[in-house]
């Protein structure tokens, strides 16, 4: 037993040696801060209480009660929801035409991609000038000229997190298209003229033939632009920090106002261990859902 | 002999990359020392390096820094600028972590760190007693100093003298004759009032210049803040009636929700350029509005009350220093404390900020654009409850957001208040 | 499709790429303006094309030094990712012994689990090892805490498309195993060497958050640490800001100008499912 153990040993360690430094790195900068703030959930730490104490699951009865902190939730959900949805049905319909002998299909393509290369940071405080209800706001000045009346886009709480969301669909729906494109083009042509003569049209052909096949990459963009969604942050600390009011506070601009501005360490720390339970059921859900409709094409 | 050569290989390339960022990292890092260094170099006779941590931008404290290296040739303070919106998020992360800056510029938090263990004890210093007590009253925990005051500050109603002028108006003496100023505005076509209400702040300090009329000037509620403090009182039960009344204002449609979507930046162009004529603001303000139209007359009204009265500024003893207790150079951060008590380095800081002084035998002169307002200074009408409560940031915060979401019209005034009174409550559990 | 529809399409298209161009041109023009100007006619060109904002930005950034941080910060994390992940991943994809695969359970956590949730504890972490305010600091933080995961799930979706001949036929050769990855494997990985360098290159330039919480002194700050430094309520003059935008955004426009294909080719590539 004592032998073989020692060859295993032996034969391993210049694997273990080549995964250590990835491994120990993440243990110590990843998955060392995440249990210490599942450890912290069970306390009653803030950054005025240093001495803290064990409360048991006290804060996360607290959270669910806490107006705010389910709105927020709320709003991040629905952020993501919409976000996944217009991205993916703006992007696919991008994707076919650019894959159609365009003259200009490169060009576009640079011009669409182009704003997901940009800082949000900095997209958010351009965008903010540009939605601003002030006399100057580029938008209202645009939505003035062809008749209509301003609009508060980041002002009114009912508008504002769709305001932003916008921005980020200007910025990221190029992204989505790319991915979207490179997998039109790896479907085999013979499907298309086997479906041709089969005498289905272009519609039918795009539903019958190039969406299913399109799977992989929905099956991706929908997993990454909800995950994205979850955890926006950079876009609402530039545009709106979380307002007005709580319109457009999300999980993570909530988590940061109560664990860094109140100092509730402890709550932020619970708060952190139900988003990362959130995003684990969220992401099981979507890949258990693509999987089956893998099966079901294949 | 090859597995050797292989194991070298690696070791050699991981060496290389993470020397290669040693490298230009020490390059980069070579006039910075850390701390234990600097604390040998002290003893060296040579640049002790603090770093100051604030929320107010280098540039109104240039030419205070400016004196502070004359005066201090040993001493580099080093200043880090975190905006008000992430400041208390940055630091917090810092002190809970042992990695605070030396020196804090503080403001409603101050107590609150104070009872956290984070501050360093000044009572005993000896520059305390340049400044007058009144200074200190908010950075006083169970009868010890914890951070000495810089210059006070102020907030009130800034007017556009010419559009006054034209229409006939002067400033107002009761809250009425403020209204009925920006009816004759608005039936005029001008814009009576801007406001960058997308941050919570420019409302939740003008309501509070009503209640400080109607309610803080009463003799019956003098100690109201130390109950508050203690969870005696509520917002709720007490502010109520003043609120209403303030909230007049946006009944009558001169504070609209038009003005969720636009900043502070935003309003203080529409006002410099006449597009509005009235703007609540400090003396901060001023130079800025003075570049943009250096041919703006303007004066500054206080908060006008119910009854005819000298009416309340917002304001207060501003932000103070404090000096981080686990700070490896305590000496030099109490050094840069001492020379800061002098009144030459109180004229640095008001020179690029207007306010007055806490420290004794310094005579400010504020400037006629706010003689408008001398007889609010005279009688001492200068108040922001806040920064007396613990916790003071966090619960105006929530309260500046719910009235933003009372100006959108899903909440009413006291659910405004009742927003207040929670996160007073969950600031007092968490201590 | 009819050659009609076809144009008309392009039409639409081109159409549409220009309205998506307007806020970056919004961006550039008023650069050159002041803010009465920009506000006469926001769309218009400049009168005058003045440099001035230009000028001023760049000191207030104090541009050259920014710059050279964030250089410093990207190259050495990306190195850093490229070689610790690709090797990692390798062990993960090769392997088939079932410690490696609950070691590749453990990296994927990060795909999901957003860092922020554990700022508090990771900034004692930080500071425990001394980096605390040190470009290493935000190099590690970005490497380990951020990027790690990713990189990972790459390096192996693509090390498991290649075919172990190669290998077998150097094992047989008497190579070592780790001569056979630098020798052998490393080489073949160049695409997604490729891939793994750009998308973190643009992942670590636009993250803003660590450089925010593990870097107070200013002499360390990066680009987007200058701008929203000079974002503050007390700034003067709106226009002003704007030069600074440009200026915070224009090195990964260059970068974006000159290897848009490779750009585009790595996300493809990041996409494909490992």
């Amino acid at each position: 037993m004592k032998i073989g153990f020692a060859k295993t040993l032996r034969n391993h360690y210049v694997y273990l040696l080549m995964i250590a430094p990835a491994l120990i790195g993440f243990s110590i900068f990843f998955i060392l801060p995440t249990l210490m703030n599942f450890g912290y959930s069970l306390t009653n730490w803030s950054v005025y209480k240093p001495n803290y104490s064990f409360i048991g699951l006290k804060n996360f009865v607290e959270l669910v009660h806490d107006v705010q902190t389910t709105a927020a939730v709320k709003n991040a959900f629905i952020y993501a929801i919409v976000m996944t949805l217009l991205q993916n049905i703006l992007a696919i319909p991008l994707a076919v035409a650019l894959s159609l002998k365009l003259k200009s299909a490169n060009l576009l393509k640079t011009v669409f991609f182009a704003p997901a290369i940009l800082s949000v940071l900095i997209v958010g405080y351009l965008w903010s000038f540009i939605m601003t209800s002030a006399d100057h706001g580029l938008l209202n000045q645009l939505v003035q000229f062809f008749g209509f009346g301003p609009i508060n886009w980041l002002g009114n709480p009912k508008l504002a997190l769709f305001s932003v969301l916008f921005t980020q669909l200007w910025q990221w729906t190029g992204w989505a298209m790319v991915i979207y494109l490179a997998n039109i083009q790896s479907i085999d042509e013979t499907l298309y003229e086997a479906a041709k003569i089969d005498g289905a049209n272009a519609v039918q052909r795009f539903f019958k033939v190039t969406l299913p096949l399109l799977y992989p990459s929905v099956s991706f963009n929908v997993l990454m632009s909800m995950i994205g969604g979850l955890k926006v942050f950079d876009i609402i600390f530039s545009m709106t920090s979380g307002g007005p009011g709580y319109s457009t506070e999300t999980i993570t601009t909530m988590l940061i106002r109560r664990g860094f501005t109140e100092g509730r360490t402890a709550y932020a720390a619970a708060f952190g261990v139900v988003f990362f339970l959130l995003v684990l059921i969220v992401s099981k859900a979507i890949t258990w859902s693509f999987n089956k409709w893998e099966e079901k094409i294949s | 002999m090859k597995k050797a050569m292989a194991i070298l290989l690696t070791a050699i390339l991981l060496i290389s990359v993470v020397s290669g960022c040693g490298k230009s990292e020490s390059k980069q890092t070579a006039n910075s020392d850390n701390k234990p260094a600097a604390n040998s170099a002290e003893k060296d006779g040579k640049k002790v390096k603090v770093r100051l941590m604030a929320y107010n931008q280098e540039s109104i404290r240039k030419s205070y820094l400016e004196f502070l290296k004359q005066e201090l040739p040993n001493i580099e303070v080093e200043f880090q600028f975190v905006a008000l919106d992430q400041f208390n998020s940055v630091l917090n992360t810092q002190l809970a972590s042992k990695e605070g800056p030396d020196l804090i510029e503080t403001g409603g938090e101050t107590t609150l760190l104070a009872s956290a263990g984070y501050l360093l004890d000044l009572t005993d210093q000896d520059f305390i007693s340049n400044y007058t007590d009144t200074g200190f009253q908010a950075y006083t925990l169970k009868d010890k100093i914890y951070a000495t005051p810089l210059q006070s500050w102020f907030e009130g109603i800034y007017y556009n003298k010419g559009i006054f002028k034209e229409n006939g108006l002067t400033p107002p003496q009761t809250f009425d004759e403020w209204m009925q100023i920006h009816q004759t505005l608005k039936d005029k076509g001008i814009k009576p009032q801007s406001m960058g209400a997308s941050s919570w702040e420019p409302m939740m300090k003008q309501s509070m210049g009503m209640i400080l009329n109607e309610f803080y000037s009463k003799q019956e509620n003098k100690g109201f803040d130390d109950k508050f403090n203690a969870g005696e009182v509520l917002l709720a039960d007490n502010w109520s009636e003043a609120l209403t009344e303030w909230h007049k204002i946006i009944e009558l449609g001169y504070i609209d929700s038009k003005m969720l979507g636009m900043d502070y930046d935003q309003a203080l162009d529409e006002f410099a350029t006449g597009k509005s004529a009235m703007w609540q603001s400090g003396p901060w303000a001023l130079e800025t509005i003075k570049q943009k139209n250096p041919n703006l007359e303007l004066g500054m009204f206080p908060f006008p009350g119910t009854e005819k009265g000298t009416g309340w500024m917002i304001g207060g003893p501003g932000s103070a220093l404090a000096i981080n207790k686990d700070s490896k150079n305590v000496e030099a951060a109490l050094e840069v404390l001492r020379v800061t008590a002098t009144p030459e380095a109180q004229k640095a800081l008001i020179a690029d900020n207007v306010g007055s002084s806490f420290v004794k035998g310094v005579e400010v002169d504020l400037g006629e654009e706010f003689a408008d307002s001398s007889a609010a200074f005279e009688a001492g009408n200068v108040y922001g409850p806040w920064l007396y409560w613990l916790g003071g940031n966090p619960i105006v915060e929530s309260y500046g957001k719910a009235l933003q979401e009372v100006l959108s019209g899903s909440k009413t005034t006291d659910e405004a208040l009742k927003d207040a009174d929670k996160t007073a409550k969950t600031i007092r559990d968490s201590m | 499709m009819k050659k009609s529809s076809l144009i008309i399409l392009e039409i639409v298209l081109i159409i549409l790429a220009a309205i998506m161009l307007i806020p970056i041109y919004y961006l550039l023009v008023t650069t050159f303006k002041t803010p009465a100007e920009a506000a006469l006619s926001p769309m218009g060109l400049p009168k005058v094309f003045m440099l001035d904002n230009y000028i001023k930005a760049f000191t207030a950034m104090n541009y050259p030094r920014a710059l050279l941080n964030n250089l410093i910060v990207n190259v050495c994390s990306v190195s850093l990712l490229v070689a610790f992940s690709s090797m990692a991943a390798y062990v993960i994809a090769r392997r088939p012994e079932k410690i490696y695969k609950r070691i590749y359970g453990i990296f994927m956590i990060g795909l999901m689990v957003p860092f922020q949730i554990s700022l508090i504890p990771l900034y004692k972490v930080v500071s425990g090892l001394g980096v605390m305010n040190s470009l290493t600091g935000v190099i590690l933080v970005s490497v380990f805490c951020i990027n790690m995961s990713f990189s990972i799930f790459l390096f192996k979706g693509f090390i498991n498309t290649i075919p172990f001949e190669l290998e077998e036929a150097a094992a047989i050769d008497g190579c070592r195993k780790l001569r056979i990855y630098w020798v052998i494997v490393f080489p073949l990985l160049k695409p997604i060497i490729a891939t793994v360098c750009i998308l973190n290159a643009l992942a670590v330039w636009n993250d803003f958050m660590t450089p925010l919480l593990f870097l107070q002194s200013p002499s360390k700050a990066v680009i987007l640490l200058e701008v929203y430094k000079n974002v503050g309520p007390f700034s003067t003059d709106w226009t002003a800001f704007f030069p600074m935008m440009v200026l915070g955004v224009i090195p990964m426009v260059i970068f974006y100008l000159f290897m848009q294909r490779f750009i585009i080719n790595g996300v493809v590539a990041g996409s494909v499912k490992g």
